[in-house]
Parts: C-alpha cells; sequence; structure tokens
C-alpha cells in the first residue's frame, strides 16, 4: 500500500515540478524508464510469490537503469547506435512479459 | 555461459553447477535470482529486525519515490518533444519558402535591372551593334524570348508508396535528372533555339543535376511536373517525337507508368536566365560591341561578326 502510494506520489511530484532535462540524458531517458520498468514488475511479481525484499528491489533498480544507461551509452560511443538499446528492450521486455504473466497467473489463478 | 556442459573435470573438484545459458533462462524465470536468494537467506538467518528493517523499508520507498517521478518526467519528456519536432520541421519549411521568395524577388530585381542595362546600352550603341548584341544574348539565353515551338511534359509516376509510413520501395516511375538532360538534348539535336525547364532558361553553363531527390536546373529546384519549353522551327515536334530521347521516354512511361507528353506551342515566350558569370574565363577577340565608344556606326561592328563570336557559342545542350 505504502508503495504504491510512494509511486503516485512520485508521479505527482514529476507532473508537478515538471523538471527539464539535460540534453545529455535525453537519449537515456526511455531505456531508464524500461530498466525501471523491469524492476517493478520484477518487484510486484516477487510481492506475489512473497520473497520480496527492500534490498533487492533496491539494488535491482538502481543497477538496472545504470547498466541499461551505460548499454545505451556504450552503443553510441560504439557507433551501432540504437541496435545495443534494442538488445536492451528485448532482454527487459521478456522480462517484463514473463514477469506480468506470473502476475497474472497470482491475481487470476489463469 | 556458453559452455554449459562441462561436469567435474580433475575429480577432486567439487562438481560445478552450470546454469543453463542467459536467454534460456531469462525465457525460464524472468525472476531475478536474487529475490529468491534473499528469501532462502532470510529463512536461515531470519530477515532484518528494528530499524534496520525500517531504513530498508524507507529506502524502498524513496525508490518507488524516484521511479514514479521517472515515469512521470519521461512521459512529459516524450510529449513535449512532439511539438517541438513538428515545430522545428515546420519553421524549416518556413525558412525554405521564405528563401525561395527571397530568390525569386531578387531574380525579378536582377531582370529588372538586366532590362535597364540592355535600354541604357541599347541607347548607348548604334542600331546595327545593338541589334547585333541582342541576337547574340538571346542566342545565348540571357534576354526574354519569344517564338513557336513545343511543350514537352513530363512528371513522375503516382508513388505507389504508403502515404504514411514512407514505404513501399523505390518508384521507378520518377523522373530523373538525365531524363531532362536527355529532353534538353533532344530538342536542342532537333533544332531548339532556345529551352526553358519550368521556367529556368538553359544556356551554355547550365547543369541538369540531381541532388538527393531533387532536380536542379542550375542549382534552383525544379518540382514536377516538369515542362520543357523550347523554341525552334515548325518541325520541331516531329523531328523531336522522331528522336532517341522521346523515343526511350515513351518507353520508360509505358513501361513505368510516369507521363511524356510532346505538344506543340505557338507563342512561348521564354525567360531570361540569370547571366552566367564568367570568372576565369575571358574573351580572346576583344569584343567591339561591348565598347560603345570604339564602334563607328557600322563600322567595325559587323566586320569582327565571324571572329568576335566563339566566346558566347551556342548552349550545346544541359552540360553534364
Amino acid at each position: 500500500m505504502i508503495a504504491v502510494l510512494a509511486l503516485l506520489a512520485g508521479v505527482v511530484l514529476g507532473v508537478y515540478l515538471d523538471p527539464t532535462v539535460p540534453a545529455a540524458l535525453q537519449p537515456y531517458l526511455p531505456i531508464a524508464v524500461v530498466a525501471a520498468l523491469d524492476a517493478v514488475f520484477g518487484g510486484v511479481r516477487a510481492k506475489l510469490d512473497r520473497i520480496f525484499d527492500d534490498k533487492q528491489f533496491v539494488v535491482s533498480f538502481i543497477s538496472n537503469v545504470l547498466v541499461a544507461g551505460l548499454i545505451v551509452y556504450l552503443g553510441d560511443q560504439l557507433g551501432v547506435g540504437g541496435q545495443l538499446s534494442t538488445g536492451v528492450v528485448v532482454v527487459l521486455g521478456v522480462r517484463i512479459f514473463g514477469n506480468v504473466a506470473a502476475i497474472r497467473r497470482h491475481l487470476f489463478r489463469a | 555461459m556458453t559452455g554449459s556442459t562441462g561436469g567435474p573435470t580433475g575429480g577432486q573438484r567439487p562438481a560445478r553447477t552450470y546454469t543453463p545459458d542467459f536467454l534460456t533462462e531469462l525465457f525460464r524465470n524472468p525472476l531475478d535470482p536474487g529475490y529468491a536468494a534473499a528469501a532462502a537467506r532470510r529463512q536461515q538467518a531470519g530477515g532484518p529486525t528494528g530499524w534496520q528493517r525500517g531504513a530498508v523499508r524507507a529506502v524502498t520507498v524513496v525508490t518507488l519515490l524516484v521511479l514514479g517521478f521517472l515515469f512521470a518526467v519521461a512521459y512529459r519528456q516524450t510529449v513535449a518533444e512532439e511539438p517541438g519536432r513538428s515545430r522545428a520541421r515546420a519553421g524549416l519549411v518556413e525558412q525554405i519558402k521564405q528563401r525561395e521568395g527571397e530568390t525569386s524577388e531578387l531574380a525579378r530585381r536582377a531582370d529588372a535591372l538586366r532590362g535597364e542595362v540592355a535600354r541604357q546600352r541599347d541607347a548607348a550603341l548604334t542600331g546595327s551593334a545593338a541589334a547585333r548584341l541582342r541576337d547574340l544574348e538571346a542566342a545565348t539565353g540571357l534576354v526574354r524570348v519569344r517564338g513557336d515551338g513545343v511543350v514537352v511534359r513530363v512528371a513522375d509516376a503516382p508513388s505507389k508508396a504508403d502515404a504514411v509510413t514512407g514505404q513501399g520501395g523505390t518508384n521507378l516511375g520518377r523522373v530523373l535528372d538525365s531524363d531532362l538532360q536527355k529532353i534538353a538534348n533532344g530538342l536542342w539535336s532537333a533544332g531548339a533555339e532556345a529551352i526553358a525547364i519550368n521556367g529556368q532558361r538553359l544556356t551554355a553553363t547550365s547543369t541538369i543535376r540531381a541532388a538527393g531527390g531533387a532536380i536542379l536546373v542550375d542549382y534552383r529546384p525544379v518540382t514536377g511536373p516538369y515542362e520543357v519549353s523550347a523554341i525552334g522551327p515548325d518541325e520541331l515536334e516531329d523531328r523531336f517525337n522522331d528522336s532517341l530521347a522521346a523515343r526511350l521516354m515513351r518507353n520508360v512511361a509505358d513501361e513505368h507508368g510516369l507521363s511524356f507528353a510532346v505538344r506543340g506551342a505557338d507563342d512561348l515566350t521564354l525567360p531570361a536566365a540569370s547571366g552566367p558569370q564568367l570568372r576565369y574565363a575571358r574573351p580572346v577577340v576583344t569584343p567591339t560591341i561591348s565598347a560603345p565608344g570604339s564602334s563607328a556606326p557600322g563600322s567595325s561592328a559587323p566586320a569582327a561578326s565571324p571572329t568576335g563570336t566563339p566566346d558566347v557559342t551556342r548552349p550545346s545542350g544541359g552540360n553534364r
């Protein structure tokens, strides 16, 4: 419950403050969102599996975002452009799908 | 990760357990294995207690706050970026339009000034010299000319590409710069004396070339449908129709669906070309006509005509 409230508070804060993202960070934003989504769905699933762990959640979120950002940066530097980010999106997308499927099984038993 | 078939190598070392390769594991169990490990640890040693537990909770809450913040910011960013993109595009289109307007305004002014210069010169020159100069200018494309001739109209085939995505393969029915070059050359060889493409008069230094998807005539873009107007003898239309260029274009038109039409036209007016700026080439023979003081009435100017003209040769075609 607190978690959902905190998430909502974050959204409200983001909408209310409306910060401008520095241009240098803009390419990393979408991939960071995907990484964050992965962490969120992982956490929800772990919660439903009754194995949620705060430390694991925090660490996985931070490392996900950082690694995703790093891969995008690396892709830019290597000149492969968006391809490496595509890899990140695919991997994280598969994980999100799998976790959402598990959540669905928990919630609807189907 | 890749060599996942290994077993105990030496015998004394404990058998290593290899996880299946990354993707298989990813599909089979998308949950971070850390959660299971943490749960196992908790069961063994008991979870964190007291303030530790509270602190960890707080960190989680802060993380979630950051998460929500991130989502909101990313959303706002994406929404905000879209009009920016179209705004930039609209701005560029606006700039192009404005510059085109300026260019044609300047071209109009140049025309007016050129007319003024011609008038002044005619006033200063004597009759025959002025007439000769006018003829030369007409031949080189530096003044407007009138006469009967033909209009060759070519247009791109309707694009099969998807209007939204812009995909759908290359349209083979597009008019190429080489098509216009061939038509211009065909018209010259059929006896045309003046040619203009979409109102751009061709001169001895004219270029017809492609830059990206656009066709440039004398470095100014022309867009389809293209109208190549030519002034020439009465049989220009027939001769051009028999020419290789026209036959080739008809074939292309039949095969790829672009439109190609030749029609005779009476009383065409072709505009003047913007005068070619010769910076390096100099006339070999001093043109007597350009020095008003030196040309006595009808004396030296006609005499110079056989030799005085090689610097202003007739255009021989859209050059390459």
